[in-house]
């Protein structure tokens, strides 16, 4: 078997509020392998969101490793781990998160402003990411002027874009309804399967895991089998 | 838009603000002026000198013309119509003020007639009064009203707006009382002025009437020291504005951070690092501020270069000129604005993790 994409070893996140301290991971290990399709299932405050958002390198562990494609996350400064985010990692939020004066273009276009392709060449990355997506006829609306849907296609647009290693979605059909989350998440099936992209998906829905090739069930922080193995 | 609009607003008094104390304190001068001296009573402006110094003065090394200079201060049919007028020695007075064109022929006639007077070219337009034209000034300061009949118009200079008469005609109406407020003096050159302002005032020390000589820069600036401590009241005012100024485009900047805090947090999430998010919200603050600043600035260099400044401020203010460093002063206001109200709410915003960015307004 090839070097599994994310490598965790004995990850452990404490947050500290005064003197509260709220133990989010303890002690988890786990490994994702290339082209996977993983849901990260668990009730509110599992802790699945907090391991997501360390793999995606936009938090530290307090203990332990997590690799990446070969990058220990947790070792790099905030300056190097924002250019990592930019070439590695695709996010796609529950919230969608698009910027709401730029259009759908101009919101797909935005981490592409930071690598060193001419206009054309990003113009070009663009237009391809919001045909994969299905709104290539609808580059210059605004988000106001989408669904729901259609907004989350952009914001999946907006995370391929820049041909990640990883493509992270934080409860992608949360603010849907079920004929556009069944969308949504039919989209990424088909990014994983056709595209090889390796796609790591966090929800509590039982339905939409389904959509994945394994999954991972996480409780008060653990992994439930301690294994990360699929039940 | 509302603080663009408040920073203009504040920048165009602030604009204002610096043109009336250049205005007032720096009084407009011009070559001419700077061979002008002004002999006036020592103890006060108000007091008037004996007409027989000129003579005297005439023939001190050091003087090229001499004229006497009397505030007559008449109203033109009502007080509001303002403008200066003074009695002078017709013959001397395009001597003395060099820098002022009037038709030779014109000049020629106000100095053969007692009665005739000449005017700027201002105050003609302001009362489209044309050569000819009989007005009368009622006396104010004097117990005497002068009937004139206007045979010239005056151009250039530093002030257009004067009526000057006879003096000649003035001691005939006040019964030959031999009074003159001022004698203005042009020097033979630049060197001259300071020893001739000593023997001026040594001549007439320890009699009835001492005089104070003093150049027309001087002399002029004594009338502002009549406001008390202008500059320090501008000054503290412009202060005010300039620290209400950040406090509020601080203010909105820190809001409307606050209200970006997700979209920041995803730009942080996409690779946008510190140093560029920072660059961001600068350019934003400073683009909003120097927007304000120069619609309230070239605002206010626009308002006041096409609006009669005189007439509104009934002659208080002869003109009102925003220069350009003026100007400059403050754009550098509203581009440190800019840069100053963004610092705070930026670094504060930026050290919040994207975690806790996206959780923001939740």
């Amino acid at each position: 078997m090839s070097q599994p994409i994310v490598q965790i070893r004995d990850l452990t996140k404490i947050y500290s509020h005064g003197e509260i301290e709220v133990v989010a991971l303890n002690h988890v290990t786990l490994d994702i392998q290339v082209a996977e399709f993983v849901a990260l299932m668990g009730p509110s405050g599992s802790g699945k969101s907090t391991l997501l958002h360390i793999i995606a390198g936009i938090d530290r562990p307090t203990d332990g490793a997590c690799v990446v494609h070969g990058t220990d996350v947790g070792s790099l400064g905030e300056t190097e781990l924002a250019g990592w985010r930019n070439h590695h990692v695709g996010f796609v939020f529950q919230t969608f998160n698009l910027i709401p004066v730029l259009t759908a273009f101009e919101n797909v276009e935005l981490p592409l402003l930071l690598t060193s392709l001419s206009a054309s060449e990003r113009r070009a990355h663009v237009e391809a990411a919001l045909e994969l997506v299905g709104l290539g006829d609808r580059m210059r609306h605004l988000p106001r002027q989408l669904s729901g849907g259609q907004e989350q296609r952009v914001a999946i647009a907006r995370a391929l874009v820049t041909d990640p290693t990883l493509l992270v979605a934080d409860e992608p059909t949360g603010n849907l309804d079920a004929h556009s989350a069944a969308e949504v998440l039919a989209l990424l099936q088909t990014l994983n399967r056709q595209a090889g992209k390796t796609v790591i998906l966090v929800t509590h829905d039982p339905k939409a895991a389904a959509y994945a090739g394994r999954t991972v069930h996480l409780e008060k922080g653990e992994l439930l089998n301690g294994n990360g193995q699929k039940p | 838009m509302l603080t663009v609009l408040s920073v203009a607003l504040s920048l165009f008094l602030f604009t204002t603000l610096q043109t009336a104390l250049r205005e007032l304190t720096q009084p407009a001068t011009s070559e001419a002026s700077a061979l002008r001296l002004v002999v006036r009573h020592k103890v006060s402006l108000a007091n008037v000198l004996p007409e027989k110094y000129q003579s005297r003065i005439e023939r001190m090394p050091g003087v090229m013309y001499c004229t006497p200079f009397t505030w007559f201060g008449g109203v033109y049919k009502d007080p509001q119509n303002f403008f200066p007028n003074f009695a002078v020695e017709a013959n001397k007075l395009f001597k003395v003020f060099t820098e002022s064109d009037i038709d030779p022929k014109q000049l020629d006639d106000f100095i053969k007639e007692k009665t005739a007077c000449v005017v700027g070219i201002k105050t003609m337009q302001r009362f489209g009064w044309k050569l000819g034209d009989k007005i009368t000034l009622l006396g104010e300061l004097w117990p005497v009203d002068v009937e004139l009949t206007i045979r010239g118009i005056y151009y250039g200079g530093i002030d257009e707006t004067n009526l000057f008469f006879h003096h000649d005609y003035f001691d005939e109406l006040m019964g030959k009382k031999g009074l003159v407020g001022t004698f203005w003096i042009r020097a033979t050159s630049a060197e001259a002025i300071p020893g001739l302002i000593s023997r001026i005032d040594r001549a007439f020390a320890n009699t009835d009437a001492e005089t104070k000589t003093e150049t027309e820069r001087a002399f002029q600036l004594s009338f502002v020291s009549m406001f008390g401590n202008i500059k320090t009241l501008i000054g503290s005012i412009s202060t005010v504005i300039v620290f209400t100024m950040i406090l509020v485009t601080a203010s909105t900047m820190s809001m409307a951070i606050r209200e970006r805090a997700r979209e920041i947090a995803v730009l942080k999430a996409v690779g946008f690092d510190g140093a560029q998010l920072f660059g961001l919200i600068l350019a934003e603050s400073f683009g909003l501020a120097m927007a304000g600043g120069a619609l309230g600035c070239f605002g206010a260099w626009a308002l006041f270069s096409n609006v009669d400044i005189y007439t509104l401020s009934r002659g208080f203010f002869i003109k009102f000129e925003v220069t350009p460093h003026i100007l400059t002063s403050g754009l550098m206001i509203a581009a440190g604005l800019g840069i100053v109200s963004c610092l705070v709410p930026a670094y504060a915003n930026l050290k919040t993790t994207v975690v806790d960015g996206l959780k923001e307004l939740d």
